[in-house]
This record gives C-alpha cells, structure tokens and sequence, in this order.
C-alpha cells in the first residue's frame, strides 16, 4: 500500500496525544540536550566573532633602535613595504611619538615636562592586509621583520591573539566533544522513552500485523514520530537560548553594557539554528529507528 | 503440509511429520485435546511460527521458503480468529474492524461502506458505535470475526473460536463459520469440542500429542459435504 503524507501525520499526531507523557519526556530530554550544545555554540560563535573584529584592527609596531640613519629608515621602509601581506607602513619619529603622548594626555601633558624626545625610540606602524589578520599569518610576518638588524622590538599584542585563538580553538572542541556526547545519549534516551511508547501499543501493533499491516506501515509512525520529537525539542531549545541570551542582555551591569557596545552580541546565524533543528530532527529518526530495530521486528 | 515438523528449543516436539492438503473452499475441522498441537499447526498457517522442517504452502506461498519476507501479504489473504478476540479494547466495534482495513490501505468511504456491510452480515448493525467492552463473550468473537473476513480473505484460520462461549453463542458465531463456508471461503477450524465436530457434517483431521492420527479420538471421519 501507498502511504499517504497526511495519512502518517495523521496518525503519528493521534499516537503522539495517546502516549502524552512518554512523548512530553522525550521532548524535554532533547531540549535539555540542544540547550546545552546550543549554549556552547553560542558562546564559542561570539567569541570567533569577537576574535574575528580584533584580529581586524591588529596592527603591528615595530620599534627602531634610537641611532638608526635615518638613510637606512628609509631602506626599510622600502624593504618592508615589499614584503608580503603589508598594506602600508608608517614611520613615527621620536617627535611624532612625544606630540601623540602629548595630545593624549591632554590636559596633563605638563607631565611630560623635561622628558627629551629622545627618550621615546622611533617606531613603524605596520598594517597588515586582511588575510594576513591573524594570529598564523601576523607571526610569519613578525619573523621576517626580525631579520632586520635595525629593529628592536615588535609588538602586536601576540599573547592576546594566541590566547584568545586557543580559547576559541578549546571552547569549540568542546563544543563538538560534548555535541558526540550529547547526540549518542539523546539517541539513547529517544529509543529507550520510544519503547516505552513502543510497550504500551505492543497490543495494537500486533493486532496490525495480524491484520496484515506491512512492516513500514508498522514502523513510519514511529520513525515521524522520533523526528517530530526531534524538531519540537530542538525548536524548543533555540527559543529558549535566545530568551536567556535577551535576559542576560537585559540585566547586565551597566559598566559591561558599555563595553558591549563595542562588541556586538550575536544570536546563531541562520544556517547553524536549521543544522541544529535538522540535527534534533535525525537524532529523533535515529533513537526511533534503535527502538524499532528493537522492538518492532514482525511477528513471525 | 508436506512433512512438517515443529520441535521447540526445549526440545518439546509439537509437530511430527504432519501432511495434510486442504483444498480451496473446504471446511476442515482440526479436532484433539488442549496441547495437541492444533494452534501450533494454525500458527504455522500464519506464519507467526516457524516450522523446524518440512514444506508449507498457503494460498500458493511457500512460507517455509528461506527468507519470507511476504508475511503481511500472507496476512491479507488469511483471516485468524482466536480464542480470546484479540480485539482493541479503547476502540469501539466499528473501529476495530475498520483497522483492518485501514491497515492494508483502503480508502475512507470504502472502508466505512465495507464496516456498515460486514457489521449487518454478522448481526451487529447498530453496534458500531459501541465500545468492545461492553459487548458479551459471543458478540467480540462475531466482531473477531468481522474484522477476519472484512478483507474478503480466501482462508479462515479459527483457533478455538468458540472456546470460551456457552452453547448458544458457540451456535451462533458456527452461522458465520458456515455462511463463509458457502460463500466459498476455506475454513480451518481448530476444536477440542466433539460436540462441536459431530453436530456438523464437516470433514476431521484429528491431531494427538503432534501426530495426524486416523481414529484414536473416536471421532467419525466424515466427508465434505
């Protein structure tokens, strides 16, 4: 026979509202489990984002020793210029570095009262092309400049940058280490309430394969019902992530609400909140599908 | 039935070397005392059990054949009416027979013309409404029944329908056996009532502890009429 879409929803919907309780914990299991895969996700998605806007602004200062010609400045300069990944290197002379502390300090510049210039070194600002913003690219970038003997020291907040890109790289592993977790003990969890509902039709599935119910007509129900389970719990999940996530927003302290204003805060992006539903969706088919391997093999 | 054999795991031999042919239309009583091993026979006509050996071949199937994978095919040509109903008990009479149909796939207004037809034919127009549960011992075995027959099967396997009904009701769902019967419908029908089998003038195959047996349980060996 010819199983209809409707037909199979029909009946999984009405399956579903005779075995409430079963279906109800089943749901709350996996929305427990997505809540929690989700809010890693989430977090480890912001602090990518935020890596991704600093890694954006990073600029490397190359400071000169204080007796360089200013003939061989110029040399490299030019050599700098020429290397790859270099979108424009500015020179700051010891006078331009005291005039931007001066303009700093606004009002309280007359602490700088007696200090020679001198004192400050000269130094090049380096901006890095786009694909050279990270913390791979920037420390190919920074060995090269050490091979020049008028250089001094190079900043570029590199232990910021590796931290931070270990915190990512950490979170995320994390992420997905706990996802495996998660999906195998939702997928257990799923195929073990499945069989409980599986148990309590256990009369009227076999009463349909007396009749002469084929084995899909048997099984589909069940399989719909596990992705139905799935959708709901994950949808669920999501709903309730971004309702903390506003919350949480809400309620900050008013001094991280400044500093989030740098940072934008995001919620998942599209693809990602319908690979999660579509991850629920499978996992629901796949504890579905355990269940019945087990429980619904035909009555021989 | 060609040599069959049916030995459980713990080495009880319910079935030893059964051949038996029943012929399209028939009405064979399987006649021997509780134990026997008439319901194991019935159950290998279904398929819910497995022979340990021999040949079986139902309505031109060979359910024996390795891998029979066709059982719910098998089921729609054979109705099975048990001893205890086997019937829905949250359901109500027009439900559990329109399962059946549901199940196979028919559609809607066909299966409700086909509920309405089989409820008159079996005397329970009116009823449909009714929850099973409140119906007596001898209207769930004509629902039972109903719901066997509602697909139109060639075959009916009874396994002791009338087991646990007084002489009245017994009498009454035997009309339905015998109005399938004349309509052309292959009957099986499992007993170990000889009152049952010497009031009606249908053929005997009689079965004592697994074996086909010709006269041991006094029974007269009658022809199809």
């Amino acid at each position: 026979m010819r199983l209809s879409l409707h037909y199979i929803l029909a009946r999984t919907i009405q399956d579903m509202r005779r075995n409430l309780f079963p279906d109800v914990a089943t749901i709350g299991v996996i929305t427990i489990s997505v809540l929690i895969f989700s809010a890693f996700s989430l977090i480890a998605f912001n602090l990518a984002a935020f890596l991704k806007i600093w890694e954006e602004k990073i600029e490397v200062i190359v400071y000169l020793q204080r007796k360089t010609p200013a003939r061989e400045v110029e040399t490299l300069l030019n050599n700098i210029r020429q290397m790859g990944g270099i979108e424009s290197v500015k020179y700051i002379s010891s006078s331009d570095a005291m005039a931007f502390m001066e303009a700093r300090l606004g009002g309280q510049k007359n602490l700088l009262e007696g200090i020679q210039p001198t004192v400050l070194p000269p130094s090049l600002e380096v901006q890095l092309r786009k694909e050279y913003r990270n913390a791979i690219k920037i420390g190919e970038v920074v060995s090269q400049l050490k091979q020049f003997s008028q250089i001094e020291e190079i900043q570029y907040g590199q232990e910021w940058v590796e931290m931070f890109s270990s915190l990512v790289h950490i979170l995320r592993i994390t992420q997905w280490f706990l996802g495996g977790l998660l999906l195998v003990a939702m997928a257990f969890i799923i195929s073990n309430t499945l069989q409980l509902t599986i148990s309590s039709r256990q009369e009227e599935i076999e009463i349909m394969q007396l009749v002469g119910a084929s084995p899909s007509f048997v099984r589909i129900p069940f399989y719909v019902e596990g992705m139905i389970q799935g959708f709901l719990g994950a949808g669920l999940a999501l709903l309730i992530l971004f309702v903390l996530q506003r919350i949480v927003l809400l309620y900050l302290p008013l001094s991280m609400k400044d500093w989030f204003t740098k940072i934008p805060i995001l919620f998942l992006p599209l693809n990602t909140l319908l690979g999660i539903i579509a991850g629920g969706m499978v996992l629901g088919f796949l504890g579905s599908f355990m269940a019945s391997m087990r429980f619904l093999k035909y009555r021989e | 039935m060609t040599h069959v054999y049916k030995t459980y795991p713990s080495q009880i031999a319910a079935l030893t070397d059964i051949n038996l042919e029943i012929f399209p239309g028939q009405f064979t009583f399987i006649a021997g005392p509780s134990g026997s091993g008439k319901t194991t026979l019935l159950h290998i006509l279904f398929c819910s059990e497995r022979p340990t050996s021999g040949q079986v071949i139902v309505n031109g199937m060979d359910i024996t054949q390795k891998g029979f994978k066709e059982i719910h095919h098998l089921r729609r040509t054979t109705g099975m009416v048990f001893q205890d109903f086997k019937l829905l008990k949250d359901r109500t009479v027009g439900e559990n027979i329109a399962f059946a149909l549901e199940v196979t796939g028919h559609p809607q207004g066909e299966i409700q013309r086909r509920v309405l037809e089989i409820l008159k034919w079996a005397g329970l127009l009116g009823r449909e409404q009714d929850s099973v549960l409140t119906l007596s011992a001898g209207e769930k075995q004509r629902v039972a029944i109903a719901r066997a027959v509602v697909n139109n099967p060639p075959l009916i396997l009874a396994d002791e329908p009338t087991g646990n009904l007084d002489d009245q009701m017994a009498n009454d769902v035997m009309k339905l056996f015998m109005a399938l019967h004349r309509q052309g419908t292959t009957v099986l029908f499992a007993t170990h009532s000889r009152d049952l089998i010497q009031r009606y003038p249908y053929p005997v195959i009689q079965i004592l502890k697994g074996k086909k047996v010709e006269d041991e349980l006094g029974i007269e060996v009658k022809a199809d009429p």
